[in-house]
């Protein structure tokens, strides 16, 4: 009998583990030392981006929810913005990313973005990239919002995960933040090592 | 960490006054701090109405609306832990304590924290006349959208001789203090940590619990892990063997581990009534756990290749020895043609593949069951360990003439085509403990490869012990160097006895080891019984010699089911209950790791009763007196790894270090998380060259 129950419950483990498995195949995820996963999205404007397009060049991606409370810190307080305008200046691209479902939070049509970019003093290399079937951010693995990955111009992932090391959802708090973006950043430009290559993605969950 | 470090006294005081100040000024506003809320969320105190002189816990109560939530210390794949800072108090504060959190799956990501209510305790001692604190809130509600709330509390009550709480206030704080994980220790928590390991998978954390005291563990307990940056929160995927268990947790993508020279991490675990903390365990990673030995890396046929070398040196272990003597004794005989000779070459080693192919077969069967075993474990078994007894006891008769069922063996073995199959098999059995260096490495790496590779090496092995007697079978040239038969034949099978004997000793000590001393007695018994029919047999006529047959037959049964049953008897964990020689302690993980992280060197014996070589090795070198000396100087923690029972901590131990058969001894210098494998055979000058290295 005892050999019968743990059968059935070894059976159920070995489905369960599978029902969780499968979800984690669709959901990949960008891998900091890894290969950048390809993505073709449109952005607001309707022009097509790919990461082929940024081959040779340094490439940071920003996940992006208007109505999220982390999002609104940093651009409420008018950080990311800040370096937005700091690194495209040093001819680094920046593509902010829109993974919300049609229906869900932060959804935007094109329309709609292109007001919001406006609003919100965006500063990235393009306006917002509108992945609203969530494909480029499942392949990322993007998980909350701002969630940030750095490309190299191999098309490495450098870095994946939060923007800094403060998760308060308070705009006061960012002065004393350490940024692990800009950490990263300028590290490679000035030809270091990363010292912080990953770290846990604070922030509301991406609305897919 | 979210507790700030509180200003001094002088600053307190002035603190106190401004609080008194405010108080006194505007009575309404002070009430009001009492409590705070945003959307979905109200927080008040949990505290005494009058606060005695000890310290007493008290809590922030957050009662979240249904189908919202907060958040544990890690929060999981997104959201935020609350923050309480501190910014007067008159008394001493601790540090906020968490309950244990349940999982919340949210979409796609999984969070920690607490749905309807929870109360974040702390302790606090009281200095002054009134307990005064005013404390900055910042809390996330979540329910698929969050919602930041921020607050501001004060708290003032009188101090007096004595507590006084509402029983409601008090209730609920003892019902979540009850979740708050306690420190784990060997006296309150009743699992063991085997290892935490980083796996040669990348993107996965292992940790391994197992039931003290053979607890029964109906369910396995939830584990939560603290550090949110190395994995991530989604449940573990777990796989329970017997009193095991095995949390999978997946990795952050590309977190490393921290500190890179000895990365640990921690988790609290519950079983739903209460909680253990474990905190700064050691990860082992991939690289610690495959030394010197086999790693992934190697091509395949090198890894064949080991593995027909490992089996042809079996060929000239004293185990196998005798069984091949007899049978190139058996092809020597009179009347044995060439084609004869070619077609027991062909059965012999048509006999040792298929053993190892089933062989094979099994451990990879048994691997995918879950089940942690290793080579030799058939002579781990009392009833097999009887039986190969009987077998040897009755050659080692029929060698010395003592009865002529020998010859009828003998003849059947030598002459049969059964009987050349037989002996391969016999072969293959016998060999298990004899396993070579390079056996160990190949079926070391048979354990950790996919199953085809398991296979081929397993095939390799039984390859090489095969072919030293197939080629002297196919090639009657070098038959031929031999002598020819003659009456030297008589004296040289007597002689053969002698290993055979000296075998069934051996053979004894290890029933002893596994049973205890009445294993002597039992196999003795059998023994005597044995012989006691036969000689029966040879002098009594035709019934008497039926009856005598089926005594040797019920002596048979009965010794084999006594030793199946002391062997039950004492299923208990037998090598953790055998005294090991004075200075060496048994296999402890959690032990050795904290020698280690000590800074000692460690030095781990990994053997069994029954090998042969750990026992030379023992008496020879690491039990003498020289060598005690020499690691008692060096302040070495000495562990003696008994494998003589099916002991799955072990053989996991041992298959980390690429191995699946003793002797192994690893060597861990002070400071070194990685061993150095010495070899199998040792010599004192090995042991005193690890300290000669060590003072340069």
């Amino acid at each position: 009998m005892n050999i019968k129950k743990f059968g059935a419950k070894h059976l159920l483990n070995t489905v369960g583990a599978f029902l969780i498995a499968a979800p984690a195949l669709v959901m990949a995820a960008a891998t900091p030392g890894e290969k950048a996963p390809e993505f073709s999205e449109v952005d607001a404007a309707g022009k097509t981006h790919n990461l082929a397009d940024y081959k040779g060049q340094w490439l940071v991606l920003e996940w992006f929810n208007k109505d999220c409370p982390y999002v609104k810190k940093h651009y409420g307080s008018g950080n990311m913005q800040a370096l937005q305008e700091k690194y495209t200046g040093q001819d680094i691209n920046w593509l902010t990313v829109i993974s919300s479902a049609k229906g869900k939070q932060g959804y935007l049509e094109p329309a709609q973005a292109l007001e919001v970019a406006e609003s919100h003093n965006l500063h990235a290399s393009a306006p917002f990239l509108l992945d609203s079937d969530g494909s480029m951010g499942r392949a990322y693995g993007a998980k909350t919002t701002p969630h940030m990955f750095i490309i190299n111009p191999e098309g490495q992932v450098v870095y994946a995960g939060a923007i800094d090391d403060n998760d308060s959802a308070n705009p006061a708090v960012i002065a004393d933040s350490a940024n692990y973006v800009a950490a990263a950043l300028d590290a490679s430009m000035a030809g270091d090592a990363i010292a912080v290559a990953s770290s846990r993605a604070y922030g509301c969950s991406v609305k897919y | 960490m979210l507790t700030r470090t509180l200003p001094n006294k002088t600053f307190y005081r002035s603190l106190l006054w401004l609080v008194y100040f405010c108080a006194a000024v505007s009575v309404s506003q002070a009430q009001a701090q009492d409590t705070a809320s945003g959307d979905h969320v109200r927080v008040r105190w949990l505290a005494p109405e009058q606060f005695g002189p000890a310290t007493e816990t008290i809590g922030f109560y957050f009662d979240v609306d249904p189908g919202w939530h907060v958040y544990w210390r890690n929060a999981g794949d997104s959201g935020a832990a609350p923050r309480f800072d501190f910014v007067g108090a008159s008394g001493e504060v601790g540090e906020i304590q968490w309950p244990s959190p349940v999982r919340l799956p949210i979409e796609h990501l999984t969070n920690l924290g607490y749905e309807d209510d929870v109360a974040y305790l702390f302790s606090v001692t009281p200095d002054a006349p009134r307990m005064e604190l005013v404390v900055n809130l910042e809390w996330l509600v979540c329910k698929v959208d969050c919602i930041p709330g921020y607050g501001n509390m004060s708290l003032s009550r009188e101090v007096a001789d004595k507590a006084q709480w509402l029983p409601q206030d008090l209730a609920l704080r003892d019902r979540f203090a009850a979740q708050i994980p306690d420190a784990a220790t060997p006296d309150n928590f009743p699992w063991a940590v085997q290892r935490v390991s980083a796996g040669a998978e990348q993107g996965t954390l292992q940790l391994e619990l197992t039931a003290a005291n053979g607890g029964s563990l109906v369910s396995p307990p939830e584990i939560f892990p603290l550090d949110g940056g190395l994995l991530t929160a989604k449940a573990p995927q777990v796989e329970q063997s017997g009193n095991t268990i095995l949390y999978t947790f997946e990795r952050v993508p590309g977190a490393p581990l921290l500190p890179a020279a000895s990365p640990t991490t921690g988790f609290v675990i519950s079983d739903g009534t209460r909680a253990w903390q474990l905190d700064n365990l050691e990860i082992q990673t991939a690289s610690v756990s495959v030394p010197l030995a086999v790693d992934g890396s190697q091509p395949l046929w090198l890894l064949i290749l080991a593995a027909i070398a490992g089996g042809a040196i079996l060929n000239l272990m004293p185990c196998v020895f005798p069984v091949l003597s007899i049978k190139l004794f058996g092809l020597m005989g009179p009347g044995t043609s060439a084609q004869e000779r070619v077609k027991s070459g062909v059965l012999y080693g048509a006999g040792v593949l298929v053993t190892f192919a089933l062989l094979g077969g099994l451990l990879l069967a048994l691997r995918a069951g879950g089940a942690a075993i290793g080579w030799g474990f058939q002579l781990q078994s009392a009833p097999v360990v009887l039986a190969l007894i009987l077998l040897f006891w009755l050659m080692a008769l029929s060698f010395s003439g003592v009865y002529e069922f020998g010859h009828r063996l003998m003849n059947l073995a030598g002459h049969s085509r059964g009987g050349s199959f037989a002996t391969g098999v016999l072969a293959v059995f016998v060999a298990a403990p004899c396993t070579g260096p390079f056996m160990g490495a190949a079926l070391g790496a048979a354990t950790l490869l996919p199953t085809a590779s398991a296979m081929a090496i397993f095939i390799g092995l039984g390859i090489g012990l095969a072919l030293p007697f197939v080629l002297l079978c196919l090639f009657p040239v070098l038959l031929q160097r031999l002598p020819q038969p003659g009456p030297w034949m008589e004296t040289l099978r007597q002689f053969l006895a002698f290993p055979l004997y000296a075998t069934v000793i051996w053979l004894l000590w290890v029933l002893g080891r596994l049973v205890g001393e009445d294993g002597w007695l039992l196999g003795s018994l059998v023994m005597l019984g044995v012989v006691l029919a036969l000689w029966l047999a040879q002098h009594l006529q035709r019934f008497g010699k039926l009856f005598a047959w089926l005594s040797v037959l019920a002596v048979i049964v009965l010794g084999l089911s006594g030793a199946n049953f002391l062997q039950e008897q004492r299923a208990q964990p037998v090598a953790a209950a055998r005294t090991t020689a004075e200075g060496w302690q048994p296999y402890d993980r959690i032990a050795i790791g904290e020698a280690l992280t000590r800074g000692q060197g460690v030095f781990i014996d990994y053997t069994a009763a029954w090998c042969i070589t750990c026992q030379v090795n023992k008496k020879l070198v690491l039990d003498t007196d020289e060598v005690a000396a020499l690691f008692a100087k060096n302040k070495v923690y000495l562990v003696r790894a008994d494998w003589t029972d099916q002991n799955p901590v072990i053989t996991r131990a041992l298959a980390e270090l690429g191995r699946n058969s003793v002797p192994v001894y690893a060597w861990y210098a002070p400071g070194e998380k990685s061993p150095v494998l010495l070899p199998q055979i040792l010599q004192t000058s090995m042991i005193e060259a690890l300290f000669a290295s060590e003072t340069e």
